[in-house]
């Protein structure tokens, strides 16, 4: 049998493994004792909790037809979010995608803009935008507006830059300028594209509205917070029933309408 | 212009910004109604040659002149009028398969039509008459409002020639039109091309792989080899002693067509 090769030193990867793990156990019990983590305090108010379960069920049947109103609310939210922020975001992509954008200071601009969107949470957005037109439905459409543009144009943007762009040169061979580029070679190739993300975005939404709706944006949201400020843990079962109900049909379709697509 | 020639180069260079020359100091008159053919070996500067013409590559020496008109000197809207007086056609076809052939043919309209008509899909009826005329060239007016992507290659390549058609241009550029193509659609493909070229009297330059194909369509045969002239003579003329020279060696069953059929 011919000699085999010596180990590799393994003192080296120990080391490393054992300062990992001591790492997320101070930054575990760091984090614990500055919000108060107790198992004491978990466990002596278990009662409560089994109370509160108590409290909750059965859900509150009778209680569906009124909200219908309220959840269609958070429904119209979500669209028109979606809808308002997919138009403005279909030009920004074409701006935003390194191979297509006719100026780079503009491509440059564009992308940092964007990015700054992105990093801010909804919420942040519905904050702002409550103080600008008063809190209710419309801020919220207005903050899932803007929440649609970062993500939508960015992965538009992204599906844009993978496109053949032998064609474009084909639009250009015939004298096209650049919006018929666009016209006819880029956005033919990248609209599947671009649909299959609107109704992502939509999903994202009618998520997203039915949240905002907890902190005054209007619908669904506003009557679980209502029901659940005056006790009536039944109710609130039967929201929270509710809407997974009808978020989860909406992803089923529109989930199936987007592997049709692409 | 009587006096002039379609295209002439004078001491044309490309040089691209990696250092290659892709064509060195060519010089060629190509008179109206001709139909040239270009061969070379793969890198000889084919490509480059026929895309100096309509400003797809940039001309670092000399000049192409096409219909008299400077192509170097050619900007924006001037260079979008050239271009549009010149229809490509591609090795890889270049249509957009996910929109139906006849707006693929309208694309070679473009330039001629106000950009908010073609947005709005209002094309005038004269072009949509011009680019039905044109599918009819090429036998596919049955397949009009047919997806692109669900022809065959050969009809595909056809629906390029539409297109540039549809340009009504006064040249027309092949780049390897029959390269992907197998040697029966290739043979019809380039009837199509010499048909076209007859009836229309429309100026055309040919790139193309395979020798005997070359000797039985063109009027006249350009060698290239390094972006350098190196030969330029009469189809019927060409010997196999010529080939031997453009291509530096002696020609092989892959130079021939016809010795692809027995593949
Ligand atoms: N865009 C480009 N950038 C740099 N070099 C290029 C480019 N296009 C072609 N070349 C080079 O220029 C030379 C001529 O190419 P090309 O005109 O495509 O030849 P052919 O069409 O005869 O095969 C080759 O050496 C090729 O590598
Ligand atoms: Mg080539």
């Amino acid at each position: 049998m011919s000699p085999r090769p010596e180990a590799p030193a393994r003192t080296r990867r120990h080391l490393l493994t054992a300062a990992a793990v001591l790492f997320v156990l101070g930054l575990t019990v760091w984090s614990a004792n500055g919000i108060g983590v107790s198992l004491v305090e978990l466990f002596s108010n278990l009662g409560r909790m089994g109370r509160l379960i108590d409290d909750s069920f059965p859900p509150a049947w009778s209680f569906w037809p009124r909200l219908i109103k309220p959840l269609l609310e958070t429904l119209q939210i979500a669209i028109i979010g979606t809808i308002f922020g997919s138009i403005l975001a279909l030009p920004l992509a074409i701006l935003a995608a390194r191979t297509v954008s006719p100026s780079r200071p503009l491509y440059w601009l564009n992308r940092n803009i964007m990015n700054v969107l992105r990093t801010m949470p909804d919420l942040f957005w519905a904050m702002l935008f409550a103080s600008a037109v008063g809190f209710g439905p419309f801020a919220g459409a207005l903050a899932l507006t803007v929440f649609t543009v970062a993500v939508v144009s960015k992965l538009t943007s992204e599906s844009i830059e993978s496109i053949d762009m032998k064609l474009t040169e084909a639009v250009r061979a015939s004298g096209g300028n650049w919006l018929e580029t666009v016209f006819f070679s880029v956005l033919p190739q990248a609209l599947p594209q671009y649909v299959s993300y609107v109704l992502y975005a939509l999903e994202l939404n009618v998520r997203a509205s039915t949240v905002l709706g907890l902190v005054g944006a209007g619908g669904i949201g506003m009557v679980l917070n209502t029901q659940r400020t005056t006790f009536q843990y039944d109710r609130v079962t039967m929201i929270v029933l509710f809407v997974f109900l009808v978020v989860m049909l909406i992803e089923q379709l529109s989930a199936a309408a987007r592997r049709r697509l692409v | 212009m009587a006096g002039s020639p379609a295209i002439r180069f004078r001491q044309a260079s490309v040089v691209y910004p990696s250092g290659v020359r892709g064509l060195d100091r060519l010089d060629l008159d190509i008179p109206h109604g001709d139909l040239v053919v270009i061969v070379g070996l793969s890198g000889a500067g084919k490509s480059t040659m026929l895309r100096a013409v309509n400003g797809l590559v940039t001309i670092t020496g000399g000049d192409v002149e096409v219909e008299g008109r400077s192509v170097r000197s050619s900007r924006g809207k001037a260079l979008r009028e050239l271009r549009a007086g010149a229809g490509m056609i591609f090795q890889d076809y270049r249509i957009v398969r996910r929109l139906s052939v006849l707006q693929n043919v309208l694309v070679g309209r473009v330039a001629r039509v106000p950009t908010w008509r073609q947005l709005i899909g209002m094309w005038p009826k004269e072009d949509v008459e011009l680019a039905f005329d044109s599918l009819d060239r090429v036998g596919l007016v049955d397949r009009a409002y047919v997806k692109a992507g669900q022809l065959s290659g050969g009809q595909q390549q056809r629906v390029g020639i539409a297109r540039a058609l549809a340009q009504k241009p006064s040249v027309i550029l092949a780049d390897e039109p029959v390269a992907s193509l197998d040697p029966v659609t290739s043979r019809r493909v380039m009837e199509d091309l010499r048909r076209i070229n007859q009836d229309l009297g429309i100026t055309t330059l040919v790139n193309l792989h395979f020798l005997d194909l070359a000797k039985e369509y063109a009027e006249r045969i350009i060698g290239l080899s390094q972006g350098r002239l190196v030969f330029d003579g009469a189809g019927g003329d060409v010997t196999e002693g010529d080939f031997a020279e453009i291509y530096g060696r002696h020609m092989t069953a892959d130079d021939v067509l016809e010795a692809q059929v027995a593949l």
